[in-house]
């Protein structure tokens, strides 16, 4: 199958909560708005074949970041927005050329416990980030003196977000760059050997996925209103690897149906909320012991063309 | 002031040992992180929770059934999830979160998500060298040394022991020398269960027990292994001692996150001088 026809049928599938009108669809929709930059982001890493667990602790300091910068200091919306996303990628690339020095399995457990103690600083530092009380009174977002108040603005606003990010990692997917992201999973001594600076473009592409995820952090700010530090514990990053999982990592496009296949899930859930995460569990489980490549696999979606 | 940071760092050093063991054990041996090895700490305290706290058992022989518990869960589980994808590191991996989650949304349906307490089985407390030491910690330090002495003679003396250790060090020829890897596998991962569930069961009594009680337990192990090197039993203990008394020291001085804080602090510093940490053979 071309690759863009399940991103034809993601665009057609868009337009489902104008369908249904209700309030609770649209919610559902912008959330797969957050989650489709934060997977898609994160795939970019697993294709580099280092699966960084501190993702959502950097979508959490774009939201934290962002959502004090209105309140206390009073920056403009659209301009926290943006500086919560720089704050998230500047913290990665200050830490990039340690945690980049290693790889596989210690560069995951490492990211892991990297997440975990930002996590545990979000919840202690209570007279910056009010604990676990959390942090309320986010003001609504407003660009150009447009005030965003309902659930169909921030869905649009975050159909623009989601359509650039996921632009741009397309075009990287399908560029020349993207065949050094590939190689540097594949064959990294080739690439060395070629002149390619291997630990250049992992740092870039670090620094890239946390300023993606930095930005929806902060767009989650403003549209929930509320941040907790458990928003992003745990359960965020086995949502992330849930949705990576079963769309398949081999191209970006299978975040992109994962995420559109697993956010509206709660909403099937909703009388058994208990055992969602219990289903999100088994769903794991199985797709890795029977589909282990995914959607994308099942599909028979290619990323790159293979060129003669 | 002193003394008592060393005798704390000491006591809490041996229990983040025993766990940094058992998940170093079962990566050294079957490449497989398992995220899910705070889970089965987990599951131990909650097995004491019930026989000791509820039903009223003996202490000790709660304990002992936490800590048989987990390793039997750890020795089904492992069959039937884990050892397909025993090879392969990172589906491995996200499967060992798909049994963490599994387990902690199960802890969660059967206890609910309060955090609860349960009477100390000792009290009182005792001077050495001039800093206050509690019973209850105490027996978990006994408890921690035997086990991990037990832990020692089984790896050095026993065959099975020894050919967890040969597996460890080359997966081939150990199979070429007659050892059959999927016995090894199974008793390597029950092991390290085994120790989780009795590390949980023994600090049941001084933290509260939760379903989430394993998370952060699982942060501190991991890093303690990547400070030692992952898959090393020697780089496990050293790196505990280092991080158990480091966090006491920073603890006391200034407060637990700081501590956290802290020992990450140590780990990225040893990264930069030695990426495959402490006692790190170089992997892959």
């Amino acid at each position: 199958m071309k690759p863009v026809y399940p991103v034809i049928a993601v665009v057609v599938i868009s337009g489902i909560p104008w369908l249904l009108g209700d309030r609770y669809s649209f919610h559902i929709a912008t959330m797969a708005t957050i989650m489709i930059p934060m997977a898609t982001s994160m795939n970019l890493m697993v294709k580099i074949g280092q699966l960084s667990l501190a993702h959502v602790a950097f979508m959490g300091m774009g939201a934290y970041c962002s959502a004090l910068l209105t309140m206390r200091v009073g920056v403009p919306p659209f301009l926290s927005l943006l500086s919560g996303g720089i704050f998230a990628a500047a913290v990665a690339a200050l830490f990039a050329p340690i945690f980049l020095r290693i790889k596989g399995t210690y560069f995951v457990l490492l990211t892991f416990a990297f997440g975990e103690i930002i996590n545990l600083i979000m919840q202690d530092w209570i007279s910056l980030t009010n604990g676990n009380s959390g942090l309320f009174g986010i003001p609504k977002f407003s660009i150009l003196g447009l005030r965003l108040t309902a659930t169909q603005h921030y869905y649009a606003m975050g159909m623009i977000w989601t359509a650039m990010s996921f632009g741009v990692l397309w075009a990287i997917e399908k560029s020349d760059i993207g065949v050094i992201f590939q190689s540097l999973n594949e064959n990294e001594m080739v690439t060395r050997s070629l002149g390619g600076n291997a630990m250049a473009w992992r740092i870039a592409a670090f620094v890239l996925s946390a300023l993606i995820a930095g930005i929806s952090g902060g767009f989650y700010a403003f549209y929930i209103g509320l941040l907790t530090p458990d928003t992003f514990g745990l359960r965020a990053i086995v949502d992330l690897l849930v949705i990576n999982t079963i769309g398949g990592v081999s191209t970006v496009i299978g975040p992109l149906l994962g995420a559109i296949l697993i956010v509206p899930l709660p909403e099937l859930l909703r009388d058994a909320r208990e055992y969602q995460l219990l289903i999100y569990g088994v769903c794991l489980g199985v797709f890795l012991m029977f589909f282990r490549q995914g959607l994308v696999a099942l599909l028979r979606i290619e990323g790159r063309e293979k060129r003669p | 002031m002193i003394a008592q940071i060393v005798v704390n760092g000491i006591l809490a050093g041996l229990v983040y040992v025993i766990m940094a063991l058992g998940f170093t054990l079962v990566f050294g041996i079957m490449r497989v992180v398992n995220f899910a090895h705070g889970e089965f700490y987990m599951t131990g305290a909650m097995v004491v929770m019930v026989l000791y706290g509820v039903l009223g058992w003996p202490f000790f022989v709660a304990v002992a059934i936490a800590g048989v518990t987990a390793a039997l869960m750890g020795v089904v589980i492992e069959r039937i999830l884990i050892r397909p994808l025993v090879t392969e590191e990172m589906p491995g991996m996200i499967m060992t979160f798909a049994i963490g989650t599994t387990l902690q949304s199960g802890a969660l349906l059967l206890f609910g998500p309060a955090e609860r307490n349960i009477p100390r089985p000792f009290s009182g407390t005792w001077n050495a060298i001039g800093a206050v030491v509690p019973w209850d910690r105490t027996t978990v330090a006994v408890a921690a040394l035997l086990i991990l002495s037990l832990f020692y003679s089984f790896l050095k003396f026993t065959r099975t022991g020894l050919a967890m250790q040969a597996v460890s060090q080359d997966r081939e020829t150990a199979s070429l020398m007659g050892i059959e890897s999927s016995m090894i596998y199974a008793v390597s991962f029950g092991m390290s269960c085994l120790l989780a569930g009795l590390a949980g069961a023994l600090m049941a009594p001084i933290y509260p027990i939760g379903p989430y009680m394993g998370e952060l337990v699982i942060v501190r192990a991991f890093v303690i292994v990547i400070l030692g090197g992952l898959g090393s039993v020697p780089g496990a203990v050293l790196g505990g001692m280092i991080i158990g008394l480091c966090e006491s020291a920073v603890a006391t001085l200034v407060n637990p996150t700081a501590a956290l804080i802290a020992s990450f602090g140590v780990v990225l510093a040893i990264i930069i001088v030695r990426p495959t940490g402490l006692m790190g053979r170089i992997v892959r």
